[in-house]
């Protein structure tokens, strides 16, 4: 493994009933790179997700994470849906310190950490609020700062935006881009928008269905930091084209 | 809870008992309705107080019998309502077993318990549990059975282990559908008390004491009582509603309380 890479994937593949889920994958990701997936579904991404987090168990191939074996394992990534998936019982702070809850009690250490993070990001004055008294930017705030709470140094995000109106949507990612340069983590990123994958990446990885398998991988050289006028710069409108050329070449366009 | 929410909340309900009232006083006034019949409301709330001494003893027997019964039942329910969500296959072994249980006449069931469990608090506690399980099985089933999936599933990624996932989210999780199986519970105790002591009172009780009163033409007795049980069971109501108000503040609040000094809470407008 080269010294840059925090997770290595070989050889990795899936077969669900008679469907190639994923076809055998080899994978780099380089320590602290910002990673986009896309594809139309039933493309794998979402079988990557699962077998990265442990969820399920590929038929071949081995995983190296941080130098562990994780194949089949759990607890060792952050994790983060297009739903927030908060839960109404709990205030910010216990949404954000859920995961240290749930692997015992939440010490004041992870309580302090918590704080830190909200009141860095914006929520601070909200930290005792219910999640229902949130907006749903707000809500993927939390949910992204549960997620950076499990002090894991690997991030899957499977279409956090999903859900959020285009102006919400461009101020969330933005933000993400601040906590993901702050806080130095590695992350793969699902989505199903060109624009934001490659607005957001370092490398976009294309995927394609049936069977399931990486068609394109794409260095994304763009300035950072990223603003508007990265969105509207010729190199954007490059990648962006090329990342959609393969995705409508891959479906028979 | 606004305070102009809070007052129609409290007055509302006292306004409508009152109204009701009055109607039964008009019909039985303007109605020259026999006093054998029907008292009017105030004789029959005094029946009651002018022999409380009497009244006492056997209001206390009710509500120890209700309370009783009410909380085996509820812990057996929820215990149930666990047990067949955790395990699958009970579905299928002990679902018929619950709904043959509420198929059973529950008037029915006092003499078989008068024989097993004699004529003391016993046989009442067992009909009220009987009664109040039921519904808190279905409802926390209901509510374990709705559990977000994908929340589970994150808590999985997250590494906690199956019990920490039920403590920490699926207790939590079902227990607005506990309250509303515990509150449809409270509503029936009192009547599950009050049919134990009926089939299963030797001495005296509260239901044997209404039913002399009728004996001897006491209409006034007769009403009074009934109005005295229906009070235990709506005070019980109301300690229940009460216990559901102070566990889900979440749902009634924008921020949790915090005790310590200078903060603030927020009140939502619902």
């Amino acid at each position: 493994m080269s010294s840059s890479s925090i997770l290595e994937l070989r050889g990795i593949s899936k077969t669900f009933a008679s469907t190639t889920a994923l076809s055998p994958l080899d994978l780099d990701i380089e320590r602290g790179s910002f990673v986009s997936i896309v594809g139309p579904s039933g493309c794998g991404k979402s079988t990557l997700f699962n077998i990265l987090s442990g969820l399920i168990q590929p038929d071949n191939g081995s995983i190296s994470l941080e130098d562990q074996n994780v194949i089949g394992a759990t607890g060792h990534v952050g994790y983060m849906l297009q739903k927030d998936l908060l839960v109404p019982w709990r205030t910010v702070l216990g949404n954000i310190t859920l995961g240290a809850r749930l692997k015992g009690k939440v010490g004041p250490e992870d309580k302090e950490q918590a704080m830190g993070f909200a009141q860095k990001y914006g929520l601070g004055e909200f930290l005792h609020h219910y999640p229902s008294a949130l907006s749903g930017g707000m809500r993927q705030r939390v949910a992204l700062m549960r997620t950076l709470a499990t002090n894991h140094q690997l991030l899957l995000l499977d279409e956090p935006f999903g859900a959020l109106d285009a102006q919400t949507r461009f101020e969330m990612q933005q933000w993400l881009l601040q906590v993901w340069r702050d806080t130095q983590r590695t992350v793969l990123f699902i989505t199903h928008d060109v624009d934001e994958a490659v607005f957001l990446s370092d490398r976009v990885l294309v995927m394609s269905p049936r069977p399931g398998r990486v068609v394109d991988d794409l260095r994304v050289d763009l300035p950072r930091p990223r603003t508007l006028d990265t969105l509207v710069s010729p190199a954007f409108t490059d990648l962006k084209s090329r990342v959609l050329h393969q995705l409508h070449r891959e479906r028979g366009a | 809870m606004t305070k102009k929410k809070l007052l129609l909340n409290i007055f509302g309900p006292i306004l409508s008992v009152v109204v009701l009232l009055g109607l039964w006083q008009a019909i039985v006034v303007w109605g020259n309705v026999a006093p054998y019949i029907a008292p009017k409301p105030w004789d029959a709330i005094r029946a009651v107080t002018s022999n409380w001494s009497t009244l006492a003893p056997l209001t206390w027997w009710t509500i120890k019998e209700t309370i009783y019964g009410y909380l085996v039942g509820a812990f057996l329910g929820a215990f149930l309502g666990v047990v067949l969500n955790k395990i699958p296959l009970m579905q299928r072994v002990l679902y018929p077993l619950l709904i043959l249980t509420q198929a059973i006449p529950i008037i029915a069931l006092a003499p078989p318990l008068v024989m097993i469990l004699g004529f003391g608090v016993m046989p009442k506690v067992v009909i009220v549990a009987w009664i109040v399980f039921f519904p808190v099985t279905v409802s926390v089933l209901d509510g374990l059975n709705h559990v977000d999936k994908d929340l589970m599933t994150l808590a999985k990624v997250f590494g906690a282990n199956s019990m920490r996932r039920f403590v920490v989210l699926e207790m939590p999780a079902a227990i607005t559908q506990l309250f509303s199986g515990l509150k449809i519970g409270a509503t029936y105790a009192v009547t599950g008390a009050i049919i134990g002591e009926l089939a299963a009172s030797s001495g005296s009780s509260l239901a044997l004491y209404q039913r002399s009163a009728s004996g001897s033409l006491d209409a006034a007795g007769v009403y009074g009582t009934t109005l005295l049980m229906t009070a235990i069971g709506i005070i019980w109501f109301l300690l229940v509603v009460g216990a559901e108000y102070l566990a889900t503040p979440w749902q009634r609040r924008s921020t949790a309380r915090q005790w310590r000094r200078g903060a603030k809470p927020v009140l939502t407008n619902n």
